[in-house]
């Protein structure tokens, strides 16, 4: 092999040699150039894979033919090899991403960049302490030449600014390594970490100024203003080597010299990891430049790492996976990002649209975000778990609040921006790429991908079963060319073989209802939901592998056997349903609303499972069984995850917009199998724990009312709406609120109620959805006071929306009816009938809407413009009549359905259940037979059906076109129309109850936060010696911090 | 009395010049005046070294006439010091001409040497 | 007036730190370990009668390496940041330098670059080193530019030495590695007679060409300011 002796001899000896080149050919020198940084990353990979493969030991490299301390050493073993070959990869990468610049300034710069990297190489593998700062010194003297690549004004002053603050940071650490030398007689790390100087008077002074000056290397929250500036000022392509290259090294910094510092460090190391943390992050959030946000978010994210190396002992073993996936997710992910901003190179993210063009990048972009987001299946998802599982377990409860905070300011900023690229805008620049820029940028993201497989193997918290989806998904979006028709019919197919391994050989089997009834509704819904799919027209890219990754989410959930695999396959179903909303025309702000809370929900769940883990030491979703101390708070958290997730009252202003912006087909995808999920997740949560007498039982309660109100709030918004989506989505709340109630009832009945309510809803909330979105594919508008009169041109649909508003208004015969009827009883015997009065008063409202449904969607006038509709195409009839034959069936014999379900709950609550008898269902209220009821409401029907049409013969047929306007022509004439504004008086009745007040208080918050953090910003003048002098603060508050006085 | 040592003066002296050049990096607002203020803050910092390898009554650690060769452990001061003083003030040259440049820059894109006029990049 | 008493203030808090940082210091008495290592057996080990020189340029060999390097690199940023357009230098408006600074820099130049060599030369024996030499050859040259702003100087010269004194530098410690027992190993040439000219290994050829590489970076800094004024 190789010795790292030559990584130095290389690097110098081409450093300096390329002056011989300064007026020959600049490919010659740039070659050179490039030759030495990849023999470098060469070294240091060969070293790497000797450490991973043959076991190789530690190495020691002696200078100058003298042993340690009295030469300078280097050394070589597992952890320089990983940092080396990540710097000098990033080194190779930056060089190819830097070629045109490079040559274009010529021979200098590529010295200065040349030793840039050498000096990194030597700060990692060196022993020596003072051979540490004068190889920090290099790079850090190399990015001063580096900061001026493009003689930009701003890019000048930041160089100065920063040669000022690394000035005196450097000074601090000279008079520390001369004090240290001076207590402990050396400069050889090893000795100083035996020499104990922490015990010595003064000595632990010198520790601390050593300290202080690696923790300012690493910029920490608020002694950063220099930094920031750098970032913002200099070329994309220098952002990757300062926050991949630079902070990885002064990271290695830190670690290697810790030991000086003993373990008394480690909690002040921790607390400034924290600030750094939860301050960038929260700066972040009002930065309108792509360079400074990255800024942030490098800084935030070495805050991150410095908790986790404060971490180290209680980690134990966990230690490395968990650093390492974080630092190296943030590495490749934050280049990335740098490299695509320099390929745009627009500075204000509300350019950002013009990667509109390219459609390839903003997946690019997107896999980077979600990597930093620590997001699943991206490695930094496992790290944070450990992390957080440990902090909790440790008792650490404020630092995960602290950490998981910090993290949610991070997707506000970062998923914003995302959000900025996608929204549409004519007239476009053209995005001129230069390959040789494109390829570092696929690099990482490959590595990316790679890395994920790698840390999800080494977790070892979930089986190669779950890397199967992101495997078909990718296999569909490397196929995308394909037309629609081919792609849905193997999306199709996937999910149906998928649904009878999981129900059919899995569930069914075993019995398990709870999960054969969501699993049918997660995929069997998948696979109607999935038809009308046939009626797009040409790629429709990216779609599919986004449909599959949510229902495998979806799939995910109903598998998980524990808290870890329950979160992962959360998080996928998040993300997959976030990206498919975004991709409605007018989705961006939306779906920014729909994944901050789900975001914040995810956390508070996050948290919830830590707390459990924290008690019982075990993740297996059964333990959840086993918290008693802190069952409430745990219980309390996972179920605001699943609030959100249902849009439970106070969490819902995310839904009505975000289902009325997404494209037709997924809006029924997530109305009525996504939000299913929730409800899910409550049974496990409400099965496991609230069984048990350690939850308080004022929970459920308050539960309950949340439930009692949502249903109320949603009924009463749903019949105001004009956008007819907005109705359904409103209703959802409404019937989301119905079944929360009914859950939190805690009894036999009200769970009952709760199961056939999910089916139910999710019969004709798809049904609804699907008649309506055929409507609105005909009619091109979503405003209900545009329709009218459809009825005869859509004559299907109108069946469908027909048998949908029946069943939602829960009238008999339908199944609607079951489940209202189970749930009177169950709200009589529980006994809550505050609450349930507000539930069958939200009962009735609903009726007004699925008045307003029918009556001006299918009766009344036709529009003139109208007159030519045809009947919706039929891959949108076909869902609607399998799901109209399953609420017949349903509605006929619900005991199929029922009485297992029953039977399942019986072993949970065991009192109380229905007794059937034949196909009479009782309770000791009364009794019920669906059949029964049927076949006299079938027989009433043909009954007055032949009367009334037998009376039809002997009316006058009026035309529907025979309405004559008189007077004067208003100015917009839909005012007049009867279904504009149709429940007017209502509204004046009620109308202080759907008052946005839920809306105003969430957008207050949200701004407070903004304008928070643009006042706090403003200590960051902009000057050097202010930011200087934040240095000599962040010292001397540090010292005083530490020691408790001078 | 006691403490008042050639070490301990030049120490204190050292400890001074770092405080005086700190004070003139942050207070004064004109370019070069905060440049010397680097400069004095690093000269400040050799003198701590020099001072910290200094031994009473010993002298340089040059091996001629004046040191005998087999005990010159108990004759010479410390060289260690001086040698990372030599590299230290090297050091210090590097930054200080660089930021000499970087200030012939500022001056010559703004015509100001006010530091409060190079606020470009902020919050 | 506030913010500087504020100053003061933070001031007077790292003067306090830096006060307990010496709280133990009452002067050294006797030698650490390591140095005394070196005092008794450099002579033996390195062969340089100047202590300071056996640290600096063979025990922390690569310290230097380091040092020199960071003197190229600030050369070379200078030298990139600095650079002009060679048609502004021909309507340089020059001052006229005095005919005594002119007479005595004649006379002085050469005699500076022959102290400068010797310093370099002789940095294993007595006082002085490689970047003491080179310092004074730079400071020739430099009273040259001051005398006689006229003569022009190219880059081509000083970029040439620099970097052949340079890559020397990283062959004669590549040397190290495979003629003797690491990085910069003094021993690939022998130690001979101490106290003379040709001793202590490799130590004097090191010196020649950090004298060299300093003189001319030091320059070719020095340079780069010169041709810049005509913009300030």
């Amino acid at each position: 092999m190789v010795g790292p002796i030559y990584i130095i001899a290389i690097a110098l000896g081409t450093a300096f040699s390329l002056g011989f080149f300064k007026n020959a050919n600049r490919n010659i020198s740039f070659s050179l150039m490039f030759l030495a940084m990849a023999f470098l990353t060469f070294i240091s990979g060969q070293w790497l894979y000797a450490f991973l493969t043959q076991q190789q030991e530690t190495i020691q490299i002696f200078t100058a033919g003298f042993k340690p301390p009295f030469s300078i050493s280097l050394q070589m073993g597992f952890h320089e090899a990983v940092f080396l070959t990540m710097i000098n990869s990033l080194g190779l990468l930056s060089a190819i991403y830097l070629f045109d610049h490079l040559r274009e300034k010529g021979v200098n710069m590529m010295m200065v960049f040349m030793l840039l990297f050498m000096g990194l190489n030597v700060v990692v593998m060196t022993r020596d302490i003072f051979n540490l700062f004068v190889f920090l010194e290099i790079s850090s003297i190399a990015l001063v030449g580096l900061i001026i690549l493009e003689k930009k004004q701003d890019a000048i002053s930041s160089g100065f600014k920063y040669l000022i603050a690394s000035g005196v940071i450097s000074g601090i650490l000279l008079i520390g390594i001369v004090a240290t030398y001076y207590y402990s007689g050396s400069l050889y790390i090893n000795d100083l970490i035996s020499a104990n100087l922490s015990l010595v008077k003064g000595g632990s002074v010198a520790v601390f100024l050593i300290m202080i000056a690696v923790i300012l290397e690493l910029k920490p929250f608020p002694a950063n203003g220099w930094a920031l500036d750098v970032y913002q000022s200099v070329n994309a392509g220098i952002g990757p080597i300062i926050s991949g290259g630079i902070a990885t090294a002064s990271l290695f910094i830190l670690y290697k010299l810790l030991p000086i510092g003993g373990d008394a460090w480690l909690l002040p190391i921790g607390i400034t990891g924290v600030i750094s943390f939860l301050g960038s992050n929260f700066l972040g959030i009002k930065q309108k430049s792509s360079n400074r946000i990255l800024a942030y978010s490098s800084i935030s994210q070495v805050g991150l790492l410095m908790i986790i190396m404060s971490l180290s002992t209680s980690l134990g073993d966990k230690f490395e996976f968990v650093f390492f996936s974080v630092l190296i997710s943030q590495y490749l992910a934050k280049a990335g990002l740098f490299w695509i901003a320099g390929i745009i190179n627009k500075d204000e993210i509300d350019d950002w649209n013009i990667l509109k063009k390219s459609p390839g990048l903003i997946v690019l972009v997107g896999i980077f975000m979600f990597t930093l987001l620590g997001l699943p299946p991206f490695p930094a998802f496992y790290g944070k778990w450990e992390l957080i599982m440990n902090l909790s377990q440790s008792g650490n409860f404020v630092w995960v609040g602290i950490i998981l905070l910090g993290s949610l300011f991070e997707a506000i900023y970062l998923l914003r921006w995302f959000g900025k690229i996608l929204i549409k805008q004519d007239n476009l620049e053209d995005l001129k790429i230069k390959f040789h820029k494109l390829i570092p940028v696929i690099f990482v993201s490959f590595a990316i991908l790679l890395f994920s497989y790698l840390t999800a193997k080494w977790s070892g918290l979930i089986g190669i079963k779950y890397y199967i989806p992101f495997i078909i998904a990718l296999l569909i979006f490397a196929f995308d060319f394909l037309p629609v028709f081919i792609k849905n019919i193997a999306a199709i197919s996937t999910v149906a073989w998928y649904s009878y391994v999981l129900i059919y050989q899995t569930y069914i089997p075993e019995n398990d209802i709870l999960r054969i009834v969501f699993g049918s509704i997660f995929l069997i819904g998948a696979i109607i939901m999935l038809i009308p799919g046939f009626t797009f027209k040409g790629k429709r890219q990216g779609f599919y592998p986004l449909v599959i990754l949510m229902f495998s989410g979806l799939a995910g959930l109903i598998e998980a056997r524990t808290t870890f695999q329950f979160f992962f396959a959360w998080e996928i179903m998040t993300l997959a349903s976030y990206l498919l909303i975004i991709r409605g025309k007018n989705a961006v702000k939306p779906s920014f609303n729909y994944i901050l809370f789900s975001m914040a929900g995810a956390f508070t769940m996050f948290a919830g499972f830590g707390l459990a883990f924290a008690e019982t030491g075990s993740i297996s979703l059964n333990a959840l069984a086993d918290v008693l101390v802190y069952a409430n708070w745990a219980y309390a958290l996972i179920a605001i995850g699943f609030l959100v997730k249902i849009a439970a009252f106070g969490v819902h202003i995310w839904l009505p917009s975000s289902y009325a912006e997404a494209d037709d087909d997924v809006t029924s995808m997530i109305s009525a199998i996504l939000i299913k999920s929730g409800v899910f997740g409550l049974i496990i949560l409400m099965l496991s724990m609230s069984l048990k007498n350690a939850v308080s039982p004022n929970i459920p309660y308050v539960l309950g009312w949340i439930g009692a109100i949502g249903a109320l709030i949603g009924n009463m918004m749903a019949i105001y709406q004009e956008d007819v989506k907005k109705l359904i989505a409103y209703s959802s709340i409404g019937i989301m609120g119905y079944i929360l109630f009914a859950l939190s009832m805690m009894s036999h009945m009200g769970w009952l109620t709760a199961f056939t309510y999910s089916i139910v809803h999710f019969l004709y909330k798809g049904l609804l959805f699907l008649a309506i979105a055929g409507v609105i594919y005909r009619t091109q508008t979503r405003n209900i006071y545009e329709m009218g009169g459809l009825i005869k041109r859509m004559p299907l649909s109108f069946i469908s929306v027909l048998i949908g508003i029946i069943t939602l208004a829960g009238m008999p015969p339908l199944a609607g009816f079951a489940g209202k009827w189970m749930f009177y009883n169950a709200v009589i015997m529980k006994g809550w009938y505050l609450q349930g009065a507000i539930v069958f008063f939200s009962g009735i409202v609903a009726f007004l809407y699925c008045f307003k449904l029918i009556h001006n969607i299918f009766l009344g006038p036709l529009k003139d413009n109208h007159r030519k509709l045809k009947e919706a195409s039929i891959w949108w009839l076909i869902p609607q009549f399998i799901l109209i034959i399953g609420i017949m069936v349903i509605s006929v014999y619900p005991k199929i359905v029922v009485e297992p379900i029953g039977q399942y709950l019986s072993m949970y609550f065991p009192n109380d259940g229905l007794v059937w008898d034949g196909t009479t269902a009782s309770t000791r209220l009364g009794y019920w037979d669906a059949t029964k009821i049927m076949t006299v409401f079938a027989g009433m029907f043909g009954v007055l059906f032949i009367i009334l049409y037998s009376m039809s013969r002997k009316t006058q047929l009026v035309e529907q076109f025979n309405i004559v306007f008189q007077g004067e022509r208003p100015e917009r004439p839909e005012t007049t129309h009867y279904a504009h504004n149709m429940y007017a008086p209502y509204n004046k009745a009620l109308g202080f109850l759907t008052a946005p007040f839920i809306t105003s208080a969430w957008k207050f918050v949200y701004e407070s936060i903004h304008s928070i953090s643009d006042q706090v910003r403003k200590f960051y003048t902009g000057n050097g010696q202010t930011y200087a002098m934040h240095i000599i603060i962040y010292v001397v508050v540090f010292y005083l911090f530490i020691n408790g006085g001078f | 009395m006691e403490n008042i040592t050639l070490q301990n003066i030049s120490l204190a002296i050292g400890i001074l010049v770092i405080l005086i050049g700190l004070w003139g990096l942050l207070t004064q607002k004109n370019l070069i005046k905060i440049v010397i203020g680097f400069a004095l803050f690093d000269t400040g910092i050799h003198i701590v070294m020099v001072s910290i390898g200094y031994i009473k009554n010993r002298t340089a650690p040059i091996i001629d006439s004046a040191v005998d060769m087999n005990n010159a452990s108990n004759l010479v001061v410390d060289p260690i010091p001086q040698a990372l003083v030599l590299t230290a003030i090297v050091i210090g040259l590097g930054i200080t001409a660089l930021m000499l440049s970087y200030v012939l820059k500022m001056y010559q894109k703004k015509k100001s040497l006010d530091i409060t006029n190079y606020k470009d990049l902020k919050w | 007036m506030v913010k500087n008493s504020f100053i003061f203030l933070v001031l007077i808090g790292l003067a306090a730190i830096l006060l307990n940082l010496f709280a133990g210091f009452n002067g050294s008495t006797e030698l650490g370990t390591i140095a005394a290592h070196y005092a008794s057996k450099g002579i033996e080990e390195v062969g340089s009668a100047n202590l300071v020189t056996s640290v600096v340029v063979s025990y922390r060999g690569l310290d230097t390496l380091g040092e020199v390097t960071i003197l190229f690199l600030s050369a070379a940023i200078i030298g990139f940041f600095l650079k002009v357009d060679n048609t502004d230098n021909k309507n340089r408006q020059l001052k006229y330098t005095s005919e005594i600074l002119n007479t005595a820099s004649q006379v002085l130049v050469p005699i500076m670059l022959l102290f400068g060599a010797y310093v370099f030369i002789n940095g294993h024996l007595s006082p002085g080193g490689g970047f003491q030499g080179g310092a004074i050859i730079a400071s020739g040259l430099v009273l040259m530019f001051i005398a006689q702003p006229k003569k022009e100087m190219g880059h081509k010269m000083i970029n040439i030495v620099e970097s052949v004194s340079g890559v020397s530098f990283v062959l004669l410690g590549v040397a190290g590695i495979l003629f003797a027992s690491g990085f910069l190993d003094n021993k690939i040439l022998s130690l001979g007679k101490f106290g003379t000219l040709f001793s202590a290994g490799i130590i004097p050829i090191i010196y020649i060409l950090v004298g060299l590489k300093v003189g001319s970076e030091l320059t070719g800094i020095a340079l780069s300011l010169k041709e810049n004024q005509n913009e300030a």
